[in-house]
């Protein structure tokens, strides 16, 4: 085909859609039609089509389809990237925003941030930065990791998780407590002869090797971190780290307090919700994110609360959700950033209230009205307020995922597999982690911008 | 009257031709010219020539998804025909409830993909599932199946006889087409039923053999359901089977280049061992008609 001919193409679809235009089709003036991509849970979708019709109602003339696309995420975004037909605002999973921020395909927020104060108000570990002063997207809602726990179990065994910074447990207390609350088939503890580990009723502790926050703020608390300032240098071989990763391995293989590989699975790496493994007092304790409270209060879980347990000063990772963002080539841009920001506002959206999510603006974890007017309800228990707000405000830190250029490719290629070996109990820490960190280095691209605003 | 016809032929057939020529000769096409560029998605291709191809030489995981996609075929497609084939031998007979009988035994190839896989991750756990409870009454210790490095890629083996029901039906039906006046003839010869199997059943059956051979090899080479539902590729790669390495990389890494040339470089490894299977199927396959080799 020639360029003229190109050209001619060209025109007869410019007049097409003028004549569309003209015809008051869906693209006529005055009625906006935006696209919102999202995945999550019946409920998530729930409460975010109730969101967007309050969106809609508040913004006359603004018309927004909901994409809800609760599997195979990427893969569906990625498609629509490489046919350029991208939504105008939506979920970005947190790796693969980076990608896209790198490569122009998200609206550069910064420049908003003047206009819209609401979204210059959120915590700082909420913004994603592809560089300087280039916002790609910011974090959907603030996620932090806990100690869940049966109160039925911890009553029986007269133990007590501490909900409170202040008095979080040591590593070694977290240990001796998960001691007490093992029970054989015939009600043996670990430390009593005669107990069978294949016959274990109810595990004392249930913690993920593969889901990185569940060990990061572990790893930090002992002083250790997943690479070097540069970003560039693993350090999961340091002491400090090996440590963390030898005490999770003997949690399985030395003390018997926890399930190993495949013993409370389902389906594949997935083990039951925390609700079920609570409710069926099949584990005493879990550390999980914040987000379950959902399923627990619908599944009627007689649960508690609890910080993580420390090794030095505590801490818990944090902003563990996926990103939003608006993405570019929307043809209402400003439409579009709005929406954004009224996406999640506890104003407009349930999950607050309801405990899936956790807001990103700073006033809900300072301001005493704006924390109670997502945390004073039935659906949230009284020690929330220090075991999870205040426990992320002060101890607070970012998940991996939103931190570590290429992690993607560093967690399925050689991270996962690592962990999977050290949950196999077949070789130690040391020797798992002085194979795998160098091999992780040599993938490393550094650290994600940051700056404050 | 004969060319109206042909344009009525042409265009019946032209929906065919057309979804052949878009769907899959032009995104093959394409896969073809990606395979020789850099080109993650979002971003413009650029060539560079057969780098994908020599980069593979440098993957451990490259080897390690071949070398273990490898491992599963050839403990998987003999273990298959030599199921299907012994099955399909019962039910040639005449027994009673013939029909139930194979309707019970073609039964599981009909459940969904990924529904039997959930099945078989509840049948492998090793703290309640079905096979470590018969182990455990039986006095025997019992496996971490899918959970354990060295028994993942067994289990999935044994999980694939599970839906053998397809090469069976295949077997059948090449069994009923063995002439009966060859079994006639060794009877009377004074052979018995081992005679008849080793000297008509089989050689008479190597033709369905050798189809079900090279459709089980193709297939098992493609295996991706298994380590994408049950196993993610874990535990430690044990179980990175080369499409889910394909899909991976394409998909959640985004590198469409390198996945296009790990997608043709499967195509040209598939090829070469079925052509290594047709040229050695000469030996021992063995057609009635000469003719029709």
């Amino acid at each position: 085909m020639k360029r003229r001919d190109l050209f001619k193409l060209g025109g007869l679809a410019a007049l097409g859609t003028a004549a569309a235009a003209c015809g008051g089709g869906a693209g006529s003036a005055g009625n906006t039609q935006l696209q919102f991509m999202f995945w999550g849970s019946t409920f998530e979708k729930a409460a975010v089509e109730r969101m967007l019709k309050q969106y809609e109602q508040k913004n006359p003339g603004v018309a927004v389809k909901p994409l809800f696309t609760p599997d195979e995420y990427d893969v569906k975004l990625n498609t629509l990237v490489a046919s350029n037909k991208l939504p105008d605002a939506g979920y970005v999973p947190m790796s693969m925003s980076f990608r896209l921020g790198e490569q122009g395909k998200l609206v550069n927020l910064f420049p908003y941030l003047q206009k819209y104060p609401q979204l210059a108000g959120y915590l700082p570990d909420a913004y994603l930065w592809t560089g300087q002063d280039n916002l790609h997207a910011i974090a959907t809602a603030n996620e932090s990791m806990l100690l869940w726990f049966s109160k039925s179990a911890v009553a029986a065994a007269g133990v007590t998780p501490p909900a409170e910074a202040a008095s979080a447990w040591t590593w070694d207390q977290l240990v001796e407590n998960a001691y007490k609350l093992t029970l054989d088939q015939n009600g043996k503890r670990p430390d009593e002869s005669g107990f069978d580990p294949k016959q274990i009723k109810q595990f004392g502790v249930s913690i993920s090797f593969t889901y990185g926050a569940a060990w990061y703020g572990f790893l930090r608390s002992n002083g250790a971190d997943f690479a070097d300032e540069t970003g560039k240098k693993c350090l999961l071989d340091t002491p400090e780290a090996i440590q963390v990763f030898q005490n999770l391995q003997d949690l399985v293989y030395k003390h018997r307090v926890a399930p190993g590989p495949g013993q409370l699975a389902a389906t594949g790496d997935e083990v039951p919700g925390t609700n079920i493994l609570l409710k069926t007092k099949r584990v005493a304790m879990v550390v999980d994110g914040h987000w379950s409270l959902l399923d627990m209060n619908e599944s009627k879980v007689d649960f508690g609360m609890g910080v993580l347990p420390k090794y030095t000063e505590p801490f818990t990772a944090s902003q563990v959700a996926g990103a939003s963002a608006v993405f570019a080539g929307s043809k209402h841009e400003q439409e579009a950033v709005e929406l954004l920001a009224f996406h999640n506002d506890p104003a407009n959206v349930d999950l607050f209230a309801k405990g899936l999510w956790m807001p990103q603006e700073k006033k809900y974890y300072e301001d005493q009205a704006a924390i109670d007017s997502w945390t004073k309800n039935a659906q949230h228990p009284p020690e929330f307020r220090t075991a999870v707000v205040d426990y992320a405000r002060d101890h607070g830190i970012p998940d991996l995922r939103n931190r570590v250029k290429n992690m993607s490719a560093i967690s399925s290629d050689v991270l996962t597999p690592a962990l999977q070996e050290l949950e196999t109990g077949k070789r130690p820490a040391a020797e798992i982690m002085k194979a795998t960190a160098p091999k992780i280095t040599s993938m490393l691209q550094g650290w994600h911008h940051r700056q404050d605003l | 009257m004969r060319r109206l016809e042909t344009r009525w032929g042409i265009l019946m057939a032209l929906p065919a031709i057309l979804g052949f020529l878009i769907f899959t000769i032009g995104p093959m096409a394409a896969s073809a010219f990606f395979s020789l560029t850099d080109w993650t998605i979002g971003a413009s291709p650029s060539f560079v020539g057969l780098d994908n191809y020599t980069a593979m030489a440098r993957d451990e995981l490259f080897w390690k998804s071949l070398t273990t996609t490898t491992y599963y075929t050839l403990g998987s497609v003999p273990l298959v025909l030599i199921v299907s084939f012994a099955v399909a031998m019962l039910l040639n007979e005449k027994v009673r409830g013939l029909a139930i009988w194979r309707t019970i035994f073609y039964l599981p190839t009909l459940v969904p993909a990924i529904a039997n896989v959930v099945l078989w991750i509840w049948i492998f756990n090793p703290d309640f599932g079905l096979l470590n409870s018969l182990l455990r009454q039986g006095g025997l210790p019992g496996s971490q199946w899918i959970y354990a490095e060295s028994t993942a890629v067994p289990s999935l083996i044994i999980m694939s006889t599970w839906g053998f029901g397809n090469t069976m039906v295949i077997f059948l039906a090449g069994l009923q087409g063995v002439p009966r006046h060859l079994y006639e003839a060794v009877s009377i010869d004074g052979g018995g039923p081992w005679r008849r199997f080793w000297h008509v059943t089989l050689p008479m059956m190597t033709p369905t053999i050798f189809y079900n051979l090279v459709v089980g090899v193709v297939g098992t080479f493609q295996v991706f359901n298994q380590a994408y539902v049950m196993t993610e590729g874990g535990p430690n790669h044990a179980t990175l089977f080369y499409v889910y390495y394909l899909f991976r990389k394409a998909f959640t890494e985004s590198e469409m280049g390198y996945a296009s040339a790990l997608a043709w470089t499967l195509f040209m490894i598939i090829m070469v061992v079925t052509f290594l299977m047709f040229r050695n199927a000469r030996r021992w396959v063995y057609y009635e008609m000469a003719g029709a080799r």
